[in-house]
Order: C-alpha cells, then sequence, then structure tokens
C-alpha cells in the first residue's frame, strides 16, 4: 500500500497536496466553523443526486411531471434519490446564510479574506440561482405558479423589466421553452459557476488559513 | 510510540471520518445501483393471450403472417406496438406461432414463397419453414409463442417479440 503510493506519489505529489488540505493547521475554533463544510457536504449530496435524477427526468413539458412521477414512486429508491435532492436544497440554502452569518458575526470577511468573501457572495447567488430553477423542473402546478410569479417579479424592475421576463421565459408565456432553458441552467451554467467558485472558494480557504475566534482583551 | 495499544484522539477522529464516510457511501451508492438497475429487471413478456385472427387464414404449409397491437410500458410511456408473428400449419388443426425476429442481432426475418425459407436481411441468415436455422449466423431457431385456438380465433402468449 505504501510502496503504490510512493511511486504515485513521485510521479504527482499527491501526498504534500493531501498534507496541504487535510493536515493543515488551524487555530483553536467552535462548531461553527464547520457550517462551510457541511454546506460542501450537502453540495456534494446535490451533485450526486442530481446527477442520478437526470438518468430518468425528462425536461419537457409532456414527459417532466410523468417523468418525476416515475422516479418517485416506480424506479427503485426514487423516492430516496428524490427525497435527499429536495430536502437538500433547502438545506443547502439555511447552510450557506449561516455560514455567512457566522463570517459576519467572527469579521471574517476582513484582511486578508475579502476576495473569499467576494467569491462566498458569487456562491450564495449561485445557491439561490440553483433553487430558482430547480423549483420549476417537476413541473407541476406549485412549480408553473411559482415560476410564473417569479419572473414576474423579475419584470417588475424599470424600463429593462420586461426584456428580463422575456429572456427568462424564452418569449411572453411559461412554456416549454421555459422549462428546457431552465433545465439547462441548473444542470449546466450553474454546476459550472459552482465548482469554479467553490474551488477558488477553497483555495482561498487554504492558502490564507481560516480566521481564529475573535478575543476580547488584546494579545499581543 | 510508547502506548502504541492506546488509540490516540487524532487517530480515532480520522477512523471515524473514514468510516462515517464509508457509511455514506454504501448508504447512497447501493439505492443508486438499484435505481439505475431497476428498469432492466422488468420482464418484457406478458402473461397475456393476444388475439391474432382467424385460423382458417392460415394456408396449409405456408407459414402465413398476423400482426396484432400490443401495449409495452417504457418507464412512465405506454405505448401501442405492434409485433409480427409467422403462423404455420400442416394439418388444419395444430399450429405453430413463430417469432418474426432474427434470433442473430434483431433484425425482422421474411418469409420467402419462392425459396420456401426465412430470410433475413442483415446477415443473410435463412431459417426453414420451422424456423430452424439453416444457414448464416443465427444461434438458435425462430422463437415460437404458445398457440391456442377457440372458435377459429388464433391467439398467442409468451415467447419472446
Amino acid at each position: 500500500m505504501t510502496r503504490i503510493g510512493n511511486w504515485i506519489d513521485d510521479r504527482s505529489g499527491w501526498r504534500s497536496i493531501w498534507q496541504a488540505i487535510f493536515k493543515r493547521k488551524i487555530p483553536k475554533v467552535n462548531w461553527f466553523y464547520a457550517l462551510g463544510s457541511a454546506t460542501l457536504f450537502v453540495a456534494i449530496n446535490q451533485i450526486v443526486t442530481g446527477i442520478l435524477l437526470t438518468i430518468y427526468y425528462v425536461p419537457t413539458p409532456d414527459h417532466a411531471y410523468d417523468s418525476v412521477q416515475f422516479i418517485t414512486s416506480e424506479a427503485p429508491a426514487g423516492w430516496l434519490i428524490r427525497g435527499l435532492h429536495h430536502w437538500g436544497a433547502s438545506a443547502m440554502v439555511v447552510l450557506v446564510v449561516l455560514h455567512m452569518l457566522r463570517v459576519i458575526y467572527n469579521g471574517s470577511y476582513k484582511f486578508p479574506r475579502e476576495v473569499t468573501w467576494v467569491t462566498g457572495v458569487v456562491l450564495l447567488l449561485v445557491t439561490l440561482g440553483f433553487g430558482f430553477t430547480g423549483y420549476l423542473l417537476p413541473w407541476d402546478q406549485k412549480a408553473y405558479w411559482a415560476t410564473t410569479v417569479g419572473t414576474r417579479i423579475a419584470g417588475s424592475a424599470p424600463i429593462i423589466g420586461d426584456s428580463i421576463l422575456r429572456i427568462m421565459r424564452g418569449g411572453p408565456d411559461l412554456s416549454a421553452v421555459t422549462l428546457a432553458r431552465f433545465f439547462g441552467v441548473h444542470v449546466w451554467v450553474m454546476p459550472a459557476a459552482l465548482l469554479t467558485f467553490v474551488f477558488i472558494h477553497l483555495y482561498l480557504v487554504i492558502r490564507n488559513g481560516i480566521s481564529a475566534v475573535p478575543k476580547r482583551k488584546e494579545q499581543s | 510510540m510508547e502506548e502504541d495499544k492506546q488509540l490516540s484522539r487524532r487517530e480515532f477522529t480520522g477512523i471515524a471520518i473514514w468510516a462515517i464516510g464509508g457509511l455514506i457511501t454504501i448508504g447512497i451508492g447501493l439505492p443508486a445501483i438499484a435505481y439505475i438497475v431497476g428498469p432492466a429487471l422488468e420482464g418484457s413478456t406478458t402473461d397475456e393471450w393476444i388475439r391474432l385472427g382467424a385460423a382458417s387464414k392460415v394456408e396449409l404449409g405456408v407459414p402465413t403472417l398476423f400482426k396484432a397491437k400490443i401495449q409495452r410500458k417504457s418507464g412512465w410511456i405506454v405505448n401501442e406496438e405492434e409485433i409480427s408473428v409467422y403462423v404455420r400449419t400442416d394439418d388444419g388443426r395444430t399450429f405453430t406461432a413463430m417469432s418474426n425476429v432474427c434470433t442473430h442481432l434483431g433484425c425482422r426475418v421474411r418469409w420467402s414463397a419462392d425459396r420456401k425459407q426465412f430470410f433475413c436481411p442483415c446477415h443473410n441468415g435463412v431459417f426453414d419453414q420451422n424456423g430452424t436455422v439453416v444457414s448464416g449466423p443465427p444461434p438458435k431457431p425462430l422463437n415460437r409463442y404458445e398457440v391456442k385456438v377457440e372458435n377459429d380465433q388464433l391467439s398467442i402468449r409468451g415467447g419472446q417479440s
């Protein structure tokens, strides 16, 4: 085992990478500092279950609802996969917000971690984008009307509002075009953005180290 | 390494993380396999009798083509499909029903009246009037159905279509 490890390490240097990621030194912190890792864990759950859902889901008005029903009630363990994705989505939004509150509360966004903060804000928006686009995909009444309302809210912006609404819907009304583009954004655009920014975010977390819990007294 | 029998706190946490991670992976992995494999385990044949038509239409000694509509459910879609069956009789009382699906790679065979043989256009598989392989790549004779005649009505069951 170690011989194989050495052989690969000679050619890849993975041990130093492993060291940098998992064996790095951190200050003594509390459990609230695990919220970011918890979010990452749920994100991985969303990726795995999301990929599994695409095996049966079909993003067209005549198949979307039926294929989701098939996943939920007929495919073996489909209820579990969909359930994990459904509840994971809500959990992820909650965790992302809690993570952000912890960073604000401890002042962890300050120098030298401003860029980490900015990428984190982008990741918050990406998470909300996932939630917004994913909500339409079951193509049931709740999905349809939530997206009608959601796109109408975007359309209420002054001057460019109507254009935004039409671009989001792919026309004046919700249609097959809307469902297809929401699926495309949910399954390709958002994951690409998520992976890119998670990578930068984690790189910065590791490079700068995490912030210690602020102390009341000066300790110089 | 003074007390190498004692597990340090760090080692314990390390082992615990791997163990929990492994459990989660199995917990998702096994259902995922079932989820993907599921539809493959469903049988394709039904136990219901499929009505073909009048038994008197079958000429003596000549495989006669019948077509029947069947309902087939795949995933969340129910399709009506047409199956083709060759029915043959020597005496007008006992009938054999053969699938027109070539046993080589699934192309459809055609009865050639001149040569009195079934011919598959894909890879030149040839079967005789009983569905037995004469030449070419097919590994098995044509599949047969169970046949039933009631009031001159031919019905078939089972087999692979």
